[in-house]
């Protein structure tokens, strides 16, 4: 058996080994010659900017983080230069390139494409099967992208309008190429967010404007254009831009410039850096917003040309080096916090940098992968000195890792004036810390190394998780909430308690594989150490108890939210019903038993049936596209879903073979037994 | 624990009641129903899937049995309704009639009753309580409530101004019964014809004959447009029902033929429906398919509604309705509505529910509605909670402080195990 141990441990280090070959990865070429990195100041005072994005005031930090993420997948883009020189920037870094130095950044590597038959289908020559473009790699199939993302956007469309006929359904390179022609388009209106305060900057698809514009725009400040623009609304300046031109010079140059003063506007919109003049107002402006609202208004003027000769004043300072944009930039900041703290926002956007670039998630995750090397360790000397001060190192780690994510949840507390739960991403990080904390107080009370697996295990799984969805969904995790979340009061009960029972019944779960490995492998001796696998089933059945308080307080606790929210105590929605079935699947453990019809390897095996609900509950039902609930839908779940379900019915068949063998060895006990009496075993 | 198959069962008739009890009290009896009853909110979940809600809850909540396919197999399962009826009666009996009282299972006990409490709240709720909306513009006011999901057919009297006073109603719990195929035909006591209904569909819309969709269509033409059934929608309330309808005088005059469908019955507080209007004699009827209503002991008036999107999205933050309640005309109270505050007043329970017209941007003039019950067994859950957590607590904490003590005195003395 300890030869198996060692196996496995040399296995284990044969991945860590090839993770690393696969770190060692030969980055992608891009077409710079060079590349000169941002000054770490200069980063720490851009990334702390504020901006209002999905209706929150936060720093520019996170905006990059989920954009890169949205695009790429990861925090950081590799690269090599043409000089050989290997290059990683982290969000930040690369967001300041993207909004100071966009030329560069179209030659950076930034859009995963999984397939390479989605850029064949662009037209663009393919690199490796999966894959990283630049920008400017891209370029050539720009129109093919955008009329291709048109066709399969409308496809989509009809999908969800036709309540999801499957002939509108999207294959999977359709819906590769419409990602990628919705990230090509932000990534453009981001590079162009600041055209208007560079002369002669027309830096996307410069080659749509006709070539007055394009010289115009070499000579003309836009800001100061402001002023010399006579007074009318967006429509109104459309209108006349439609119009022809005119006869004279004076009337061509006009439309010109008019024309020109449109571009800069639409581009420079979305990107809310500029708190409103009225304090009651709550809507923060882009640049481009200032412009037409500058338009429309004389009396806005002297102010919008204030707002936007800040930002003038940063691009001009960053063409004269890094130090003085360094010191234009803290200026800006300086005074943007001034102004938001003085309306009381953006008062977390240190916290909410901290949150990040502490990366406590992913440290956790470490923790607990450490943790679990430790533990194999342990298991090569069972029973001895050194086994248990390796299990307790192990604990100790996992604790760490349990700390790291509570900090870490805590700061998202802090940050949104919520309680921890809010969305599906905090439910991941609140189950894997309930999920641990539980492994560690079963190992108090038992002492057995199962509590600290548990613990370790469910930290490993539910931080990989964490890591992995947020990856995937890419998009902020402190979102704003809608109408009927907006409560504090339920979130922290309702919410919080059902999650608590979800972890509960996963905890047990874990418990019951734990069981029927041992049962099933032999790895314990069940005759020589039977209490050992009656104090597992008396901890799986105390947290399967556990459980059932926690889902059914939290499932008519949800019920009563829903009575003073919707006017009825139950619906029938999926995620009701999901909590619904696993109070009755607890109960039916619980009744089971005292039917007579579950015994020791029943609770184990029914605990992961109770699982299976519990994933269904967590992910599936959202996923079903009905019900009120339906807030979060994840592509690739039901694979997932599928893959857990099938790795907990081989451990439940492993129940069935050790409960069949059981059986068996008791009948041919009874039918040997001497002078008739019956016996049972 | 003895082997119940070394036992010989005393199948006699006089035995009977006291077998029965035990089948009743049973903790197998419970376990099946728990097993029966996870299995039919699965199924009934994934129902809603293809059904829509609406439908999945009649088929598998509130059923005494329904057929099903588990993977490609037909098979008659027992529905929600019988289902929670057992799990009453095994409750009552098992945990409360015959379980034995002492302290150990005091704990189990008051949970029980919680349960017990729920249940019946259920059953109340599903028996006794209505539900409906109220839909105001800022200064209508209101008393009547409509349904979601019942039409019913209305005929009335209309005066020379196009004003109705009273109708002759054939109610929705009639015209849902009826089969496309079906004709019904009802003499009506206070009306001078008889009425005529066929081809109902609870979906259905009318199209005209030039359309070339209108070629598929089988059924009657009246007027240039034929009445085409459509596929229920899963939001049952999206459904429009249409119906044929033949009003026969009974003085031997001609029949008059009309197609009513639901979609001329008004969508918005302030359109006024479209009856199909013929004369009888001298007196000018109106024929309508309108949602089922009633009203509630006062009125309802919209003083503003407030409606709030975090800033620079269109994600709502916020929607609330200040409203003044009128008790026999007279201003009562105002008071505020809004989510996760309703009103209660009077057994009836106004909640803000959402607002419209559909694509309505802050600054347009909008409607308010309320989602508004009457459900006797309202904070019955509530109590019920109280009562259930209580228990439950008192069960797993005496079971915690065993575990526990048992555990440490293993931890300390593994030899004595």
């Amino acid at each position: 058996m300890k030869s198996a141990l060692r196996f496995a441990l040399l296995s284990l280090f044969a991945l860590f080994a090839g993770s690393g070959n696969l770190s060692a990865r030969e980055l992608p070429k891009s077409a710079l010659q060079n590349y000169v990195p941002w000054k770490d100041e200069t980063v720490h005072t851009f990334e702390n900017l504020l901006v209002q994005h999905e209706g929150r005031v936060k720093p520019l930090y996170t905006v990059a983080r989920f954009t890169l993420l949205q695009f790429l997948g990861k925090s950081a883009v590799s690269f090599e230069t043409q000089d050989g020189e290997q290059h990683k920037l982290h969000y930040a870094a690369w967001f300041l390139d993207v909004l100071f130095r966009g030329e560069l950044a179209k030659d950076m590597p930034i859009f995963v494409i999984d397939d390479s038959e989605a850029v064949v289908q662009i037209g663009v020559s393919p690199k490796a099967k999966r894959d990283r473009y630049s920008y400017n790699e891209l370029l050539p199939g720009r129109a093919k992208l955008s009329e291709l993302s048109a066709q399969y956007a409308e496809k989509q469309d009809q999908y969800e309008k036709s309540e999801k006929d499957p002939q509108y359904e999207l294959d999977r390179i359709e819906g590769m190429i419409l990602t990628l022609g919705r990230n090509i388009s932000s990534f453009e209106f981001l590079v162009g967010q600041l055209g208007f305060a560079r002369q002669g900057d027309l830096l996307v698809n410069g080659n749509i404007m006709p070539p007055e514009i394009t010289e115009l725009a070499k000579r003309l400040d836009t800001v100061e254009m402001i002023d010399k623009m006579p007074e009318i609304t967006v429509e109104q300046l459309v209108q006349m831009i439609r119009q022809p031109a005119g006869a004279t010079e004076e009337e061509r140059m006009f439309s010109a410039a008019s024309r020109l003063f449109f571009f800069h506007a639409s581009s420079a919109r979305g990107l809310n850096l500029f708190p409103p003049k009225d304090p009651e107002n709550e809507e923060w402006t882009s640049a481009g917003d200032l412009m037409l609202a500058g338009l429309a208004s004389k009396d806005e003027r002297p102010w919008v040309k204030e707002q936007l000769a800040g930002i003038q004043g940063l691009v001009k300072a960053q063409a004269e080096g890094e130090p003085a944009f360094h010191s234009a930039l803290q200026a800006y900041s300086d005074k943007q916090h001034e102004v938001a703290e003085a309306r009381g926002e953006g008062t977390h956007s240190k916290l909410e940098i901290q949150l990040y670039r502490g990366k406590w998630f992913s440290n956790s995750l470490v923790c607990f992968i450490f943790a679990f090397v430790v533990m194999a360790f342990s298991w090569l000397t069972p029973g001895s000195t050194m086994g248990k001060r390796l299990l307790f190192l192990a604990g100790a780690l996992a604790f760490v890792g349990l700390v790291l994510n509570v900090y870490g949840i805590t700061l998202r507390c802090i940050i949104r004036e919520r309680p921890p739960i809010t969305n599906l991403y905090d439910t991941v990080i609140f189950i894997t810390a309930t999920a641990v904390l539980l492994g560690l107080i079963l190992e108090y009370f038992t002492r057995l190394g199962v509590g600290t697996l548990v613990a370790v295990v469910s930290g490993v799984l539910g931080m990989f998780l964490s890591i992995k969805y947020e990856a995937k969904e890419a998009t902020d995790t402190m979102g704003q909430l809608v109408a009927v979340l907006d409560t504090n009061f339920w979130l922290a009960t309702h919410v919080t308690i059902i999650n608590i029972g979800y972890a509960a019944a996963l905890v047990a779960a874990l418990i019951g594989m734990v069981y029927l490995t041992g049962r099933f492998a032999g790895l314990f001796h069940r005759h020589e150490n039977p209490d050992f696998y009656r104090l597992l089933t008396r901890m799986n059945y105390g947290i399967i108890c556990f459980c059932l308080f926690f889902s059914l307080v939290g499932t008519v606790l949800g019920g009563i939210w829903a009575n003073y929210s919707w006017g009825r105590f139950w619906g029938w929605d999926p995620k009701e019903n999901g909590a619904l079935m696993i109070c009755l699947w607890t109960l039916v453990i619980l009744h089971g038993r005292m039917a007579g019809w579950i015994r020791e390897i029943g609770i184990h095996v029914q605990s992961l049936v109770l699982a299976i609900i519990t994933t269904f509950s967590w992910w599936g039902v959202n996923n079903l596209g009905v019900g009120l609930h339906s807030y979060g839908f994840t592509e690739g779940v039901w694979g997932a879903l599928y893959l857990s379900w099938a790795v907990m019915g081989v451990f439940m068949l492993m129940g069935g073979i050790v409960w069949f063998m059981e059986r068996g060895a008791k009948s041919s006990r009874t039918a040997t037994a001497p002078s008739g009496k019956e016996v049972t075993a | 624990m003895a082997n119940p198959s070394s036992k010989s069962i005393d199948w006699s008739p006089q035995n009977w009641p006291r077998l029965l009890f035990q089948f009743f009290t049973s903790f197998k009896l419970a376990t099946v129903v728990l097993v029966f009853m996870t299995l039919v909110t699965l199924l009934g979940t994934l129902g809603q899937v293809d059904h829509g809600l609406h439908a999945a809850k009649a088929k598998y909540f509130h059923s005494w049995f329904f057929d099903d396919k588990i993977f490609g197999i037909p098979v008659l399962l027992p529905g929600g309704l019988l289902l929670m009826i057992l799990l009453f009666v095994n409750m009552t009996l098992g945990a409360i009639v015959k379980v034995r009282k002492r302290w150990k299972g005091f704990g189990m006990l008051i949970s029980h009753i919680g349960m017990l409490m729920l249940l019946a709240g259920g059953f109340v709720t599903w028996a006794f309580s209505t539900d409906g909306y109220m839909a105001l513009y800022g200064g209508m006011s209101s008393n009547r409530v409509e349904s979601y999901r019942e039409w019913q057919l209305e005929i009335m009297p209309l005066s020379k101004e196009g004003v109705a006073e009273k109708a002759w109603i054939y109610p929705s719990e009639y015209l849902e019964t009826m089969r496309s195929d079906e004709q019904r035909v009802i003499h009506a006591e206070t009306l001078p014809f008889d009425v005529v209904i066929n081809g109902y569909a609870p979906n259905a819309t009318p199209i005209p004959t030039s359309a070339p969709m209108a070629a598929g269509v089988t059924g009657k033409e009246i007027d240039g447009f034929k009445l085409s059934p459509q596929k229920p929608s899963k939001e049952a309330e999206q459904n429009l029902p249409g119906c044929f309808i033949e009003i026969r005088p009974r003085d031997g005059g001609a029949p008059i033929e009309a197609i009513l469908w639901a979609g001329s019955y008004r969508f918005d507080p302030r359109e006024k429906p479209m009856p199909f209007t013929f004369t009888i004699g001298d007196q000018l009827y109106g024929a309508l398919l309108v949602k089922k209503s009633w009203t509630v002991p006062f009125t309802v008036k919209l003083d503003q509604f407030i409606f709030e999107r975090h800033p620079g999205v269109s994600m709502a933050r916020n929607y609330e309705s200040r409203v003044t309640r009128f008790e026999e005309g007279e201003p009562d109270k105002s008071l505020e509505i809004k989510m996760n505050e309703p009103m209660r007043h009077a057994g009836y329970t106004f909640f803000q529910e959402s607002f419209g017209p559909s694509g309505a941007q802050p600054g347009d003039d909008m409607f308010s509605q309320f989602a508004v019950a009457n459900n006797p067994a309202d904070q019955w859950p509530l109590y019920s909670l109280i009562v259930t957590s209580a228990g439950l607590l008192i069960h797993f904490l005496i079971m915690l402080v065993n575990f526990t003590t048992r555990a440490r005195k293993r931890f300390a003395n593994p030899a004595s195990t």
